[in-house]
């Protein structure tokens, strides 16, 4: 009944036409940048932010919450049309959006990817209304030792990437671990790997590696081999997804959706660990792993609706507790203080209009996503018909102001191209590339959260293990491993029968 | 043909010739402001918040840069870099007369700057989570005198203004606390909310909201005088360590050799947009006060600034190796 | 014998590993290891680089067994002329502004293919770049000077 009162409250305010009118902008400019790689939205809402001082309060936050959200249902477009990741958390897209496209289904996969997501925002909403602070409260008791054995489990999991050679897959999350470890180390304040070079102090940044691998290497690889460019523009067969794709999606979905919220309340967990979580998952459950990686819907729809739930869920311990969960988040609680309003738990009983009102924006806003981004699919597919030697020089560029804006540093534009070389080489030696970027993505996290819980612990390795929700995690590791091991050991057994 | 040959070459003469703009007529284009940290930090709050109205005032846009990377060295090498012509501003905090201590540097932190002006202050607050059984610093120093090494200080990672206070703390009441190091001001937060980490000495615009909804604890605030958002709790050096004070600071700085006019014009433009009303009170919300300091004041403060923190530094063995 | 040798995928994938894995070990040689649980800095990388080392073996004896051979086209002209037109954008960007070193990249990138026909490059050259401008400096505002010295 409350929470009815209040939803009506929260519609009532963002239903106005000037807030209508700022959550229309902020999604479209969400879209925008979402699709261009590198420039996000910490950027982005970093520069409109002064803006903001001169508006109230409720529509400067329903406007960058805009571009947050949207920034993420914009970041699949280019991952699934040419393999550019627009957005950190579309990665996972790639893999198999990016081979469904080049079958001539890039309708389907955008169109999965626009409602997945609507689907995911809607559940991501609902929760932050129904359950933020207690959610909030639950992400407070992760600390160290629960971050360690939760990536530790992603980690392991990491074997269901594998396509084909598994030994080439598991160095390749290694390789992506050791790429991650250059940079500062947080705990003494060494720079590792740096070579001298004061920029790879603070590491090397995840755009530039998925750009250049991803991207670039493609490109790299595509003009090498006259024959597969040919078949890029295979026959576009329908734009929507056939009533067997929309089959196929509803568990990926489902589940993604789950998993999105659940790593998207966790503070201490950064984007694409969701999609790659969820991603991970529907290759261990489908009935036939093999068309992973070759363009199955299933690894466009799960990643897509976790990394959207993640993001709609990320704002969780920002508005109940005040604490910022990312760089985006952070910006956000300034525009609260600079607007003179104490973010925190007191929000929502002191400024009710501010939080319900912002709450029922993001649905709206969601909303107006799926509204825009249905009609563009047309567009964008018929973008893929352009000739591939007009086409390939957009991406390039696209690429490379992406990547430097970033942290406006040539260096990272040397090394994007070092990474298309890399990616390329690593293609023809048979790794795949997936596994190296997750590898990448967990690398630090797991190492200063291991450190970190020893630290902490005094130095006591059973912390992780007398620790119960720490537990759950290192048991479904083991779990896994048992899984994984068994099929190898039914196989040998048989070879011993034969 | 040759008419627009000639045309060409006299504008590129024209381009040539011209002589290095008069002084009084700046700015004649857009000022660059670089901001040594990424967006969303204090810095670049501060310095965004100052951005927009100083443009105001000079007339041309002010165009803020984040150059991020290795604690504000390399925003800061590329503006000790850039030409002395006024067109190039660099916004720096207390990690400036750090940073010589903790990297090696390929610019002198005072020599290859013109000081302008301080923008802002803000003190550090010294927090703990409810749990902990401790209700003023002197609790706190009983405390880790009783158990030393064991009670543990979340901090925004080596050499953040978090790690100083903290070092300088232990340092002046001559205790051990463990330092637990993380990627940001935002996680050790989360963490000494969460009850893991129990102590913060955290930076006061980052912690209010938290203290005023009871998740953590005040102690006492780094400043010399009591701040008027906390104004029950004590200073730290009211509260048993004497002369504890650990305040971060924000300026603007040109590379050395700007002009003394330029700077002038800077200067006066700077001190019009803290004495606005509203940027005062944006920056009293984020637990910041504006600090007007004269040019060569200011230089003098950097100075003093590096060898204070240069001796914690070095005191509490803080340089990585 | 060396032929075979030369075009072995996975032995090359094995002395790539085993090369970067070693690159590790001894560079991780400069920082503290510690213990295992007082880990230094050096500890992680130190462990990763052997396991790597491990898998590069194994895949690359695996690979004089399998003997599977490199597939796929390599273009010396792509793989050349692609990531030197993006080096020379990152070179020009900071010291002769976004524009030449847009039209740099793009006519780089162009050049790099295989059918290059000067007068459509040109074209695509200007036509994206102007995009370019539009989208990112004009529309969001990127803090970029266009051409130095203006």
């Amino acid at each position: 009944m409350d929470l009815l009162g209040n939803l009506v409250l929260g519609f009532g305010v963002a239903l106005s036409l000037q807030n209508l009118l700022y959550c229309f902008i902020g999604v479209l400019v969400g879209t925008l940048i979402g699709v261009l790689p590198g420039i996000g939205p910490l950027a982005t809402i970093a520069m409109l932010l002064p803006i903001t001082f001169s508006v109230p309060p409720v529509a400067a936050l329903i406007m960058l919450a805009g571009i947050y959200y949207g920034a993420q249902y914009g970041g699949s477009t280019t991952a699934i049309l040419v393999n550019l990741p627009g957005e950190t958390s579309s990665v996972v897209t790639c893999i198999d959006g990016y081979q469904m496209a080049r079958q001539g289904r890039a309708g389907p996969a955008l169109a999965v990817a626009a409602l997945g997501s609507f689907f995911a925002g809607t559940v991501g909403t609902l929760l932050i209304a129904l359950a933020g602070p207690p959610l909030a409260e639950f992400a407070l008791s992760f600390a160290a030792p629960e971050y360690f054995s939760l990536m530790l489990m992603g980690l392991v999991a990491a074997a269901v990437l594998a396509q084909g050679d598994m030994a080439k897959s598991l160095a390749m999350v290694v390789l992506g671990l050791l790429l991650g470890i250059v940079g500062t180390d947080v705990n003494s304040g060494i720079a590792r790997f740096s070579f001298g070079v004061t920029e790879l102090t603070d590491g090397i940044g995840f755009v530039v590696v998925a750009v250049g691998v991803f991207a670039i290497g493609e490109i790299i690889s595509n003009l090498g081999d006259a024959t597969r460019r040919t078949v890029e523009t295979a026959k576009v067969t329908h734009l929507f997804p056939t009533r067997e794709d929309i089959r196929r999606s509803i568990g990926p979905v489902l589940r993604g959706t789950s998993l999105g919220a659940f790593f998207g309340v966790l503070p201490g967990t950064g984007p694409a660990i969701a999609s790659f979580s969820s991603y991970m998952l529907e290759k261990k459950l489908a009935a036939d792993p093999d068309r992973f990686g070759r363009g199955a819907i299933e690894g466009v729809a799960g990643p897509e609706s976790a990394n959207n739930a993640d993001a709609q869920c990320k704002f969780i311990p920002m508005l109940t507790l005040g604490l910022p969960a990312s760089g985006v988040m952070a910006l956000m609680l300034g525009a609260l203080t600079i607007q003179g309003i104490q973010p925190g738990p007191q929000v929502m009983t002191q400024r009710p209009e501010l939080f319900w009102g912002l709450i029922a924006s993001m649905w709206i806003g969601n909303l107006m996503l799926v509204i825009l981004n249905l009609p563009l699919i047309g567009l964008w597919v018929r973008l893929l018909s352009m000739p591939y030697r007009l086409l390939y020089p957009a991406i390039m560029a696209f690429s490379a102001i992406g990547v430097f804006s970033v942290n406006n540093s040539p260096l990272e534009i040397y090394l994007a191209a070092l990474f298309g070389v890399l990616g390329l080489v690593w293609m023809r030696l048979g790794f795949p590339l997936a596994p190296l970027l997750l590898g990448f993505v967990l690398g630090p996290m797991l190492e200063e959260n291991l450190r970190r819980a020893l630290l902490q612990a005094a130095g006591n390795p059973m912390v992780f293990v007398t620790r119960p929700i720490s537990l759950v995690f290192i048991l479904a590791t083991l779990a896994i491993l048992v899984v994984m091991a068994f099929p190898a050991i039914r196989r040998r057994q048989r070879d011993i029968a034969d | 043909m040759t008419k627009l040959r000639v045309l060409l070459l006299s504008l590129l003469g024209i381009w040539l010739a011209a002589p290095p703009l008069a002084a009084q007529d700046y700015p004649t284009r857009p000022v660059r402001l670089i901001i040594p940290f990424p967006p969303g930090g204090s810095n670049d709050v501060v310095g965004r918040l100052v951005a927009s109205n100083l443009g105001e005032r000079l007339g041309k846009q002010v165009i803020v840069e984040n150059r991020a990377g290795a604690g504000g060295v390399i925003g800061t090498e590329i503006a000790a870099n850039a030409a002395p012509d006024g067109y190039t501003l660099l916004v720096i905090s207390l990690a400036h007369a750090v940073n010589p201590w903790l990297y090696p540097l390929k610019y002198d932190p005072i020599k290859a700057f013109t000081p302008i002006a301080v923008l802002a202050t803000g003190p550090n607050v010294l927090v703990v989570h409810p749990s902990l059984p401790v209700n003023s610093v002197r609790d706190l120093v009983a405390l880790a005198r009783q158990k030393p090494g064991e009670v543990q200080y979340a901090s925004a990672g080596i050499g953040s203004f978090q790690h100083l206070g903290a070092e300088l703390f232990k340092l002046m009441a001559g205790v051990n606390l463990l330092h637990v190091p993380f990627k940001g001001g935002g996680p050790a937060m989360i963490d000494v909310v969460g009850g893991h980490s129990k102590v913060m000495f955290s930076s006061l615009v980052q912690t209010t909201p938290n203290i005023k909804a009871g998740k953590l604890k005040p102690l006492g605030v780094g400043g010399v005088k009591r701040n008027p958002v906390l104004p029950d709790v004590p200073t730290i050096a009211e509260g048993g360590v004497a002369d504890y004070e650990a305040v971060n600071w924000w300026g603007l700085v040109a590379p050395a050799g700007t002009p003394p006019q330029i700077v002038e014009r800077i200067y006066k433009a700077v001190a019009e947009v803290q004495a606005a009303p509203s940027v005062k009170q944006q920056f009293a919300t984020q637990g910041a006060d504006t600090l007007q300091m004269g040019t060569a004041e200011f230089g003098a403060f950097m100075q003093t600034e590096m060898s204070k923190w240069g001796r914690v530094v070095k005191e509490a063995k803080i340089k990585a190796e | 014998m060396i032929a075979v040798l030369r075009n072995n995928r996975d032995l090359w994938a094995g002395v790539m590993l085993v090369g970067i894995g070693a690159g590790a070990v001894l560079m991780a040689r400069d920082y503290p290891f510690g213990t295992t649980l007082r880990m230094g800095a050096g500890y992680f990388p130190s462990v990763l680089g052997w396991i790597l080392i491990a898998f590069g073996c194994w895949i690359g004896v695996s690979g004089l067994r399998h003997r599977a051979v490199i597939e796929g086209g390599w273009s010396p002209r792509a793989l050349l002329v692609l990531p030197l037109s993006l080096v020379l954008f990152g070179v020009f960007i900071d010291r002769a502004g976004f524009v030449p070193a847009l039209a740099v990249l793009i006519f780089g990138a162009a050049a790099a293919g295989r059918d290059f026909r000067l007068v459509e490059v040109l074209a695509l050259t200007a036509f994206l770049t102007a995009l370019c401008v539009l989208i990112f400096v004009v529309g969001l505002g990127l803090p970029y000077p266009l051409v130095f010295g203006f």
